[in-house]
């Protein structure tokens, strides 16, 4: 016989202790795993957090912000200072366009087609000169429908029913104009963003609308663009829109060298505030607004935060009491068999034999242990971090409504006011979606993971069955035998 | 074969300091049978131990073959206990959810015998001690006391010691297996050289050995033979 089948053979000893032995080894092992698997999730789910949005700021003229206000545009220039910054680690610069249809051009303007109009009424579309009215062929996906049609009229007037401009924006990166990368559902990306190329990438809706697949092309200010790529931004308004290169952009509007916005990204959450400020320091009060619209998010990753450190604090308490228990009921097995440790001692057993046969003892209790642990944990694990997330979610939800006077907080799926104007039939903004992020973790055991938590208290164990074998193999023989 | 020197092996037993082996020097030869007897409680037992290197002597020292047992470290002295001894407590002291089989394998396979080689030696032992082969595959702890003593005996001439130490080896048995047990150390003894030193209460055992030493308080005596047993 063997060591190890010696060890599996005294590890069924006592069956009704070896049972019960397995079965608080399992609870102890399976909260340890359940714990780990939460604390995966939420981890992961704030570093998703963190990496999509949660670094971000917005600048915009002061004074102007989408299709309100005035003051003077952004350029350039303002882009390389803020990009001088402590901590901030890029600046996309955009520029923002309202591709008109052609013919609703015409009419409601009186323009020739294919002019440039800075500023002016613009077709009831807002005075704010930020974003250029160019024509093109394409049609909008979006219907006006009575939001789009009360937005449009003045005073008294009310305007005859319209179709909605489309919103084209050069960007100097892969990304929207909240700087979440861009989901690029056929095609490919523009290559270089910082160099004037007649492509485009169009959202998803209107490239149904106007049949558009990669490389079709149609025409903006009668240049011909070709289609490089199709997106899904996730939302209606999200996809009635195109991305051109940011220096195209700039001289389709003939104004090289203004962005309308600056998407900041700093290197941490911790250093958003303090960038902040110093971004709004670098470019002063008086030519620039710095938002940072994310602040729910920030309030979400923190409760998330906390419930990671919780769920690790479990995990630790959890796997300790494992160990714990695995070590005590080693210490009592080889108190039990001091004895037997002492005759094995007499005929001529090395410590390390003595000690390997009590290590794979402890092994085999502990790895029935962790498989019944294993399947209580891929049972319970998936509950527990869903509870522990939706519970963190309604509270920031909560938080959120109360902060924000009801006009975010609410909704379902977390718009924010301050990102992307007011045009549009329905509701949507840059930061939809966040609260949906938040409750769509769910918790997969994934077998690192599984490993990670199982070879831990293998560790433990061995650890447990090991030092009081050794101790007691260290004594003499003749006082374990004499002592019995 | 085996010098013992001034051998003390001293206990604290509340205020009192008794010393069950005081100052005892012997020497025997290498394939000589010999026994001890004494009364109860006379450090018999502890004598054993301490030469078959189970216990440390308080002073003294045990030499084998040139060896001094006193000077070794631990792990010397387990695999002095496991080459050159074979000991049969007078407890038995067998693994009690092993089978006969694999209690007699134990020294074998701390050895590095091979699995098949233990397995043959073993089962020839069994067969020496005259244990049914039927009772080969039997737990120990549903053996007979005198089932167990054999097993036990067994074990101890697994790997062909040079100093066989046995505590009562005949104690549980009938007188016709205790006879055979007698003769099966008489023969290792004879025939293999093997050096056996036991301590027994039986006077017919201790008659058949070569040389008889007697423990009183401590301290050992040799009781003179007129004639030769072999």
């Amino acid at each position: 016989m063997s060591v190890l089948a010696r060890s599996v053979g005294n590890a069924f000893r006592n069956k009704i202790r070896t049972a019960a032995v397995v079965a608080v080894l399992a609870v102890a092992i399976g909260l340890a795993l359940a714990m780990l698997v939460a604390n995966q999730a939420v981890g992961a789910k704030v570093q998703e957090l963190n990496a999509s949005v949660g670094t971000t700021l917005t600048v915009n003229p002061a004074g102007g912000q989408g299709f309100e206000g005035g003051g003077e545009p952004l350029t350039t220039t303002e882009a390389q200072t803020v990009a001088s910054v402590a901590n901030v680690t890029s600046v996309v610069g955009t520029k923002a366009l309202r591709l008109q249809t052609a013919s609703t051009t015409t009419a409601s303007t009186g323009a020739t087609t294919g002019t440039t109009q800075q500023a002016g009424p613009g077709g009831g579309f807002g005075p704010g000169g930020q974003q250029p009215t160019v024509s093109t062929n394409l049609t909008a996906a979006v219907d006006a429908g009575t939001l789009g049609n009360r937005n449009s009229s003045t005073g008294s007037t009310t305007q005859p029913t319209r179709t909605l401009p489309i919103t084209a924006t050069g960007t100097g990166a892969e990304v929207d104009s909240t700087g979440k990368a861009l989901n690029i559902t056929s095609g490919t990306g523009l290559g270089d963003y910082t160099a004037a190329e007649a492509k485009a990438l169009v959202g998803s809706s209107l490239a149904e609308k106007n049949n558009l697949t990669v490389g079709s092309t149609f025409t903006v200010q009668d240049k011909t663009f070709t289609v490089a790529g199709i997106f899904d931004a996730g939302t209606t308004f999200g996809n009635n829109a195109v991305y051109v290169t940011l220096p195209e952009a700039q001289a389709l509007a003939a104004t090289p060298d203004e962005l309308s916005t600056m998407i900041v990204t700093v290197n941490s959450m911790e250093n958003v505030d303090s960038t902040k400020t110093a971004v709004q320091n670098a470019l002063g009060t008086d030519k620039a607004d710095v938002t940072q619209g994310q602040r729910n998010l920030e309030t979400a990753v923190s409760s998330l935060n906390s419930v990671k450190n919780i769920s690790l604090i479990a995990f630790i308490a959890a796997l300790a009491t494992a160990g714990i228990i695995i070590l005590l009921i080693m210490v009592m097995l080889v108190r039990e068999r001091r004895r037997e440790i002492g005759v094995l001692k007499a005929i001529g057993a090395p410590n390390r034999t003595i000690g390997l046969q009590f290590v794979l003892e402890s092994l085999v209790l502990v790895a029935l242990g962790s498989v019944v642990g294993a399947v209580i944990a891929s049972l319970a694990s998936g509950g527990i971090a869903s509870a522990l997330i939706s519970s963190n979610t309604t509270t920031t939800a909560v938080t959120r409504t109360q902060r924000g006077g009801g006009l975010a907080g609410a909704v379902p799926n977390g718009s924010l006011p301050g990102g992307g104007g007011f045009q549009g039939g329905g509701q949507g903004g840059p930061f939809g979606g966040a609260s949906q992020l938040l409750t769509s973790v769910t918790a997969s055991v994934s077998p690192g993971v599984l490993a990670a938590g199982i070879a831990a208290v293998f560790a433990v164990a061995i650890i447990g069955a090991l030092v009081p074998a050794l101790l007691t193999a260290r004594i003499r023989p003749i006082e374990v035998l004499r002592g019995e | 074969m085996i010098v013992v020197k001034d051998l003390v092996r001293q206990f604290k037993s509340g205020d009192r300091t008794i010393k069950p082996v005081n100052g005892v020097s012997f020497e025997l030869g290498k394939g000589s049978l010999a026994s001890i007897v004494g009364k109860s409680g006379s450090g018999k037992s502890t004598l054993l131990s301490l030469l078959g290197a189970l216990d440390k002597p308080t002073s003294g020292d045990v030499v084998v073959d040139g060896v001094s047992l006193a000077g070794l470290p631990d792990g010397k002295l387990t695999e002095y206990r496991r080459r050159d001894i074979g000991f049969v407590f007078q407890q038995f002291n067998l693994i009690p959810n092993l089978s006969a089989l694999d209690n007699v394998m134990l020294p074998l396979e701390f050895a590095g015998v091979r699995k098949s080689a233990r397995l043959q030696r073993a089962k020839e032992l069994l067969e020496q001690v005259q244990l049914d082969p039927e009772k080969h595959a039997r737990r120990t702890n549903r053996l007979s006391g005198g089932e167990q003593q054999r097993v036990a005996i067994a074990r101890a001439l697994a790997n062909e010691p040079k100093l066989i130490l046995a505590d009562e080896p005949t104690g549980n048995l009938d007188e016709q297996t205790g006879e055979h047990i007698i003769e099966l150390l008489s023969s290792l003894s004879r025939d293999d050289n093997t050096t056996i030193l036991v301590v027994t209460h039986d006077r017919s055992l201790a008659q058949k050995t070569e040389r008889c030493f007697r423990l009183q308080q401590g301290r050992l005596t040799e009781e003179v033979r007129s004639g030769s047993r072999r």
